[in-house]
């Protein structure tokens, strides 16, 4: 492991299944720390940066979207392999993503409604998030990632510490920048009590409800939230849109939905 | 200006009039102080606290409606500065930020730590209320207050310069008036301003106050604009109420640290911790490493924290509040319990933030009363004053019959008598006698509509003549004397009544007490002990009893034959079953002697506290009345001063052979 003073660049690879590539646009967008990373970390693989393509071991992967096709499966394991560290880089790769919506839908049906030829279309009924395949060493949540995050974790690799990622409410960021909260003065919906912080409360900076991308933090009640907002005036139609975002699938979101939607998720695909 | 004294009573009448439309006067003059002024300003349709260039940005003519998870803001029909109560901001974000460098540390060349100098903003605050003065204050003892002290704070507070306002109207969630930390503003401040129809009845109470006031274009108030500005705090009082008890609130939450509510709450608790943030008093905070990516420089930056974090009591084996409840149990104790250890207040001081940014609506004024709700004052009953109290008189009762409990002993039930015998209590005895036979003290075991029972073992020449009368016979009785079974001691507890052979005759109008009054008990439980089955008193009531769901009843026997079914062991095997927590017993024992001092000692080894065990203890009686001295026990008359003695009552007199 390179440690403070080591001379050593620690190879990066950056590695990408059923995704948009929005997280890993957010790494290239790191415009003022790009120098300063590539100066420390020697980036060896990154489709959405160059095609150069070079073999493992890397020291670390980052890993964008989710398990969604048969090949797929193979190729987290080999990652693994491959990887001393292995991070998932948002809502795609830590919890399945907007994609894992049809966990609960009718995969063929879909796959008819959208291709031509949905019989040359190789995809599996389920998305799945990385972990569910093979061990994670860290998550960075976030449809998509949040770029501090991104550098805390780098620097924290290149230090030799834990990274310093918080599991606390969204709210703990409102109220500690002084927004106003909107459920209790507008009556309008949010996720933020649930979903895990990280975005320095970007959505509701800007005046609008939590939409959760970023999931559910260690232990989120959200069966009480959703009776919450129920309560509120919300109707359940309503409430299932907010839980069936970007991390429909991450427990206990994955519960409220499969509740609201009154529909049980397919069984997923081979697990590790 | 730290802790500004209350102002003397002759400062307090030095008052001014300033007109609504003169406030700038005071903002341009904190702000030719060399002070940033902050006050309320309408953001994103609350009332928060920013900086604020003129009167222009105060909330002219706004109220804010508040209950719990809800806050809006309607339209006044007068044009008031500050005709709203408190919202979503504390003065604690300027005195203890959210997020504060605390230090840094740097490692090219020499290696070392760097703690930032705190170099405070000049602020003013305007507008702030009694129970934020209250809270400020509360801080000042968290803060200040110890051995270890909190620099960064102790420069923010005292630069800040504090324009106090009073209370004129209240909202749902406004509950100083329980805290005693308001409407009225005693102290703690500046200036004070109380707003009325035209403007406001200002007070200087500090030297830099009265500076800032003097330069005022304010007048003297006349007497009926400073008796306007007295009566409507007055009437915010009146308002608001005393919704939630507070005396010794404290103490009973420390002993409901199982109640059942905390799980209920922490049901509909999402945990997002926005009461901490919202509280004014909440202090607790994390700290957050930053670096740089070579190593060399880093930051520790201290956060506003919330207890009700999954990971805020966690170590590396585990958490030591691992759960929702215990998380919400440790919030609500320490503001309303465990405060007052540490710091010698409370740490609510009524503003009601708590209750109305809560998401999910939880009142915590709500779950105190649920949780540890006020005891009701204990009315001791007295004794009625007895019949024919003297040895030589008798009343007369008829005998309206006999019921055979066991071999030797009968139930009499005794009618047609004296109506204060109906008004005795469970414990109380009589002297009966009849013509030949001398008096015996017998307890009553029941009280009827029309009489009482009296169960008599034939053991002597009177129990035995009493035990073979014939219903229409008559007997002379006096009384009802001496002490009763003290039922109150079991409010809200588990009533525990442990009876041994015929101990539970004085015992039976108890327990029909008890279940009576079920829901003033925890639980009621019967341990009866006999030597044998068929000595068991009472047979109908204890199997209606065994039925009931008001009371648990267990039976043991000494010896029995193969037909009996039940448990067999003397009585204090029964205590092994006990499921509860045996410091909040209260248990009432009757039987022979040597059983009491056996089950005494086992209720205490389970940790029943002494005072809260009741005996009946027997005594030879020939008067019952305290005069012919036979009954002493040590300095006691059992006949007067009990048969019902608390345990400690008698002290080392139980359990010692011989008195």
């Amino acid at each position: 492991m390179a440690t403070i003073g080591s001379t050593a660049r620690p190879r990066v690879a950056v590695a990408k299944f059923a995704s948009c590539d929005g997280c890993q646009l957010t790494i290239l967008d790191l415009e003022d720390q790009l120098l300063e990373i590539v100066s420390r970390f020697d980036i060896v693989e990154f489709p959405e940066a160059t095609s150069r393509r070079s073999p493992g071991p890397y020291d670390i992967v980052f890993v964008e979207g989710s398990i969604s096709a048969p090949e797929h499966y193979d190729q987290i394991k080999e990652l693994r392999k491959q990887a001393r560290i292995l991070v998932t880089i948002g809502a795609c790769a830590s919890s399945g993503g907007i994609q894992a919506l049809r966990n609960w839908a009718d995969h063929d049906a879909f796959r008819a409604a959208v291709y031509e030829h949905p019989e040359w279309v190789e995809s599996l009924a389920t998305a799945t998030p990385v972990s569910d395949h093979v061990k994670v060493d860290a998550e960075l949540r976030g449809c998509p990632i949040d770029g501090s995050q991104l550098l805390e974790l780098l620097t924290a690799v290149l230090v030799g510490r834990r990274p310093q990622i918080r599991d606390e409410a969204v709210c703990r960021e409102c109220k500690r920048k002084g927004i106003v909260c909107m459920v209790v003065a507008r009556g309008e919906a949010c996720m933020g009590p649930v979903t895990t912080s990280g975005c320095d409360a970007l959505c509701p900076t800007y005046g609008r409800g939590c939409f959760g991308c970023f999931g559910p933090r260690a232990g989120a009640n959200a069966a009480s939230w959703s009776r919450g907002l129920q309560k509120a005036g919300r109707p359940p139609e309503e409430v299932w849109r907010l839980f069936a975002g970007f991390t429909a699938y991450a427990e206990p979101f994955r519960s409220v939905v499969t509740e609201l939607g009154a529909k049980k998720p397919a069984p997923a695909g081979p697990r590790r | 200006m730290i802790t500004s004294p209350a102002p003397s009573q002759a400062a307090a009448a030095r008052q001014w009039f300033l007109a609504r439309g003169d406030l700038n006067s005071l903002i341009d003059a904190l702000k030719e102080s060399g002070r940033r002024v902050i006050g309320p300003t309408i953001r994103d349709g609350a009332i928060v606290y920013d900086e604020i260039a003129s009167a222009g940005d105060l909330p002219a003519g706004w109220r804010d409606e508040q209950s719990a998870g809800h806050y809006r803001l309607d339209r006044r029909t007068d044009e008031r500065l500050f005709g709203y109560t408190v919202g979503p901001t504390s003065w604690k974000r300027f005195v203890f930020p959210p997020n504060l460098t605390i230090s840094t540390a740097h490692r090219s060349g020499q290696f070392g730590f760097d703690q930032p100098n705190p170099e405070p903003p000049q602020l003013a605050f305007l507008g702030v209320r009694a129970c934020e003065l209250a809270a400020l204050a509360i801080e000042d003892r968290v803060f200040l207050g110890g051995q270890f002290q909190d620099e960064d704070f102790r420069a923010r507070r005292s630069a800040a310069f504090i324009v106090a306002v009073q209370c004129t109207t209240s909202s749902g969630t406004c509950f100083c008036t329980s805290m005693g930390t308001g409407p009225e503003v005693h102290g703690g401040y500046d200036i004070l301003l109380t707003e009325i129809d035209e403007g406001f009845v200002v007070q200087a109470g500090s030297p830099g106050g009265a500076a800032i006031v003097a330069a005022l274009p304010a007048r003297r108030p006349s007497h009926a604009e400073s008796g306007a500005a007295v009566d409507m705090v007055e009437a915010v009082r009146a308002r608001i109420g005393e919704t939630l008890p507070i005396p010794g609130l404290a103490e009973r939450l420390k002993l409901q640290l199982d109640n059942p509510r905390w799980a209920a709450v922490a049901e509909r608790c999402v945990e997002c911790g926005n009461c901490t943030m919202a509280c004014p008093t909440c202090f607790c905070t994390a700290v957050v490493e930053r670096s740089d990516m070579d190593g060399k420089l880093a930051a520790t930056d201290r956060l506003w924290d919330s207890c009700f974090d999954s990971s805020f009591a966690r170590v590396a084996g585990g958490d030591f509040r691992a759960r929702p409840q215990d998380r919400y149990r440790q919030w609500l104790t320490h503001k309303f319990s465990t405060w007052v250890d540490q710091f010698g207040t409370m740490g609510c001081v009524g503003c009601g933030r708590c209750i109305t940014w809560c998401p999910v609506h939880i009142d915590v004024r709500e779950e105190l009363m649920a949780i540890a709700p006020p005891v009701p004052p204990v009315e001791r009953p007295v004794a009625v004053e007895p019949v024919a109290a003297s040895p030589g008189s008798f009343s007369i009762a008829r005998v309206a019959g006999v019921k055979a409990e066991t071999e030797d002993t009968y139930t009499v039930s005794l009618s047609d008598m004296d109506p204060a015998f109906l008004r005795g209590r469970p414990g109380q005895f009589v002297m009966i006698a009849l013509p030949a036979f001398p008096a015996v003290p017998i307890s009553i075991s029941r009280f009827r509509s029309n009489g009482i029972d009296l169960t008599i073992r034939a053991v002597g020449p009177t129990s035995t003549a009493l035990t073979n009368l014939h219903p229409g016979s008559k007997g002379g009785v006096r009384g009802p004397l001496g002490t009763f079974w003290p039922i109150e001691d079991a409010y809200g507890r588990h009533a525990v009544v442990v009876a041994g052979g015929v101990g539970l005759s004085p015992l039976h109008g108890l327990v029909d007490a008890l279940v009576a009054n079920r829901d003033r008990f925890e639980t009621v439980s019967l341990f009866y002990g006999t030597r044998t089955p068929e000595d068991r008193l009472f047979q109908d009531d204890l199997a209606r009893w065994a039925a009931s769901s008001a009371i648990d009843v267990a039976v043991t026997v000494d010896r029995a034959g193969p037909e009996w079914k039940g448990r067999v062991g003397v009585v204090t095997t029964l205590f092994d079953k006990i499921p509860w927590d045996c410091s909040k017993v209260t248990a009432f024992v009757v039987g022979p002697e040597r059983m009491m001092q056996a089950s005494v000692q086992g209720l205490i080894s389970k940790g029943v506290p002494p005072d809260r065990i009741v005996i009946s203890m027997e005594r030879h009686m020939e008067c019952g009345i305290g005069l012919c001295g036979h009954c002493q026990m040590a300095g006691r008359f059992v006949c007067k001063d009990g048969p019902v003695f608390r345990l400690n009552d008698l002290g080392e007199m139980f359990n010692r052979e011989g008195i």
